[in-house]
């Protein structure tokens, strides 16, 4: 049987925001090996909780390592005999929405119904105000030293809707080349080649532009500002999902159809 | 329910010594209601905690789970079958099939 201590654990390392995997036998023809007993696996590989065997949690743990770049939930059997659940478990992805205009209201409340954990950023504290965007983490600081303020990691999402294309600009500039699970630029075709030029100007590589979202949204043919963020969070969703070659083949397939 | 809820109302049973089962998705085929990694918990008087989807296999998960807390007192694999006859005139009808996990945290 599990034994209480590794179910305080998984809530501890969940409370420090830390990701990791959660494997649990699922069956074994093995007596000594109980269904239902758990291994953590750090990323580093660093163990707790354990079979009671050390060869198979051995195993587990390379799996577990293994997987961990895709994190992709899996059953499998490690052994003739052994089937084992690799969970990963991790805290909720982070949206970070740089403009909190008339599109940012509806965004934030699609993105946390969704389960983003969202932040809200611009450098006009009446826009970026705690009652425009009810628990949302608000801060109202020029962009740069807002972004600054934001530990962005491989599961962070970015979302740039600014109210002018130098915003725009700065705030691309400063997230492109850190770790992000999804940057996406809002604009017209010009507006939005003329802020990847000028990134481009200023020695962003071609590739690292190439990743960013835009036009912005899934081709719903949104116009409203609330439709326009069902789209992005469509969006956010399919990222999330399945990853940011199906969100981009997904909206190349419907805007080619035209 | 997140998982991180999920995980908070789990060691709050333990804590208060509330004997409970895990329920999670742990492959799914086809058609289904929720993913993999989905969770649920059942309380020995069939109150539950988050969702693997609803009427789609939930009941199967939920009788399983009670057997497991109340009468075989370890871990069990539920195949729940959304797409035979019997389901489907029980309005599950979501075409897929699940494995789910359940385990009692006595």
């Amino acid at each position: 049987m599990v034994s209480m201590n590794i179910i305080s654990r998984v809530n501890e390392l969940i409370s420090n925001a830390e990701t990791f995997c959660l494997a649990t036998v699922i069956s074994s023809s093995d007596d000594r090996i109980t269904p239902g007993s758990k291994v953590i696996i750090h990323k580093d590989g660093t163990i707790e909780g354990g079979t009671g065997h050390k060869e198979t949690d051995k195993s587990i743990t390379d799996i577990a390592l293994q997987a961990n770049t895709q994190q992709e939930k899996k059953l499998l059997e490690i052994k003739a005999g052994l089937i084992v659940f690799f969970d990963f478990i991790s805290t909720r992805a982070k949206l970070i929405i740089c403009g909190a205009g008339h599109i940012a209201i509806p965004l934030a409340r699609f993105a946390q119904e969704v389960g983003f954990a969202v932040t809200v950023i611009d450098d006009r504290p009446d826009f970026a105000s705690q009652a425009r965007f009810p628990e949302c983490e608000v801060v109202a600081d020029d962009f740069i030293t807002a972004l600054r303020s934001i530990s962005l990691n491989s599961s962070s999402f970015v979302v740039i809707i600014t109210r002018g294309h130098e915003h725009d600009a700065e705030c691309l500039e400063e997230v492109v080349l850190q770790p992000t699970a999804y940057i996406g630029l809002i604009g017209s075709r010009r507006r939005v080649s003329f802020v990847l030029e000028m990134l481009a100007r200023n020695g962003i590589p071609k590739g690292r532009l190439a990743d960013i979202c835009t036009p912005i949204g899934i081709p719903i043919g949104a116009e409203s500002p609330e439709e326009i963020a069902l789209s992005i969070t469509a969006e956010l969703v399919c990222v999330r999902r399945k990853g940011i070659g199906q969100a981009k083949a997904l909206s190349d397939a419907v805007r080619g159809m035209k | 329910m997140t998982d991180k809820e999920i995980f908070e109302q789990l060691a709050q049973f333990q804590k208060q010594n509330i004997p409970v089962c895990l329920a999670t998705i742990v492959e799914a085929a086809g058609s289904t209601p929720r993913e993999v990694g989905a969770k649920m918990l059942i309380c020995a008087d069939g109150k539950t905690y988050g969702s693997i989807g609803g009427g789609c296999g939930e009941n199967q998960v939920r009788s399983a789970s009670l057997r497991c807390l109340l009468t075989e007192k370890k871990p069990a694999l539920i195949e729940a079958d959304l797409t035979d006859d019997l389901g489907t005139k029980g309005g599950d009808v979501c075409g897929g099939k699940m494995l789910i996990f359940v385990e009692p945290f006595l």
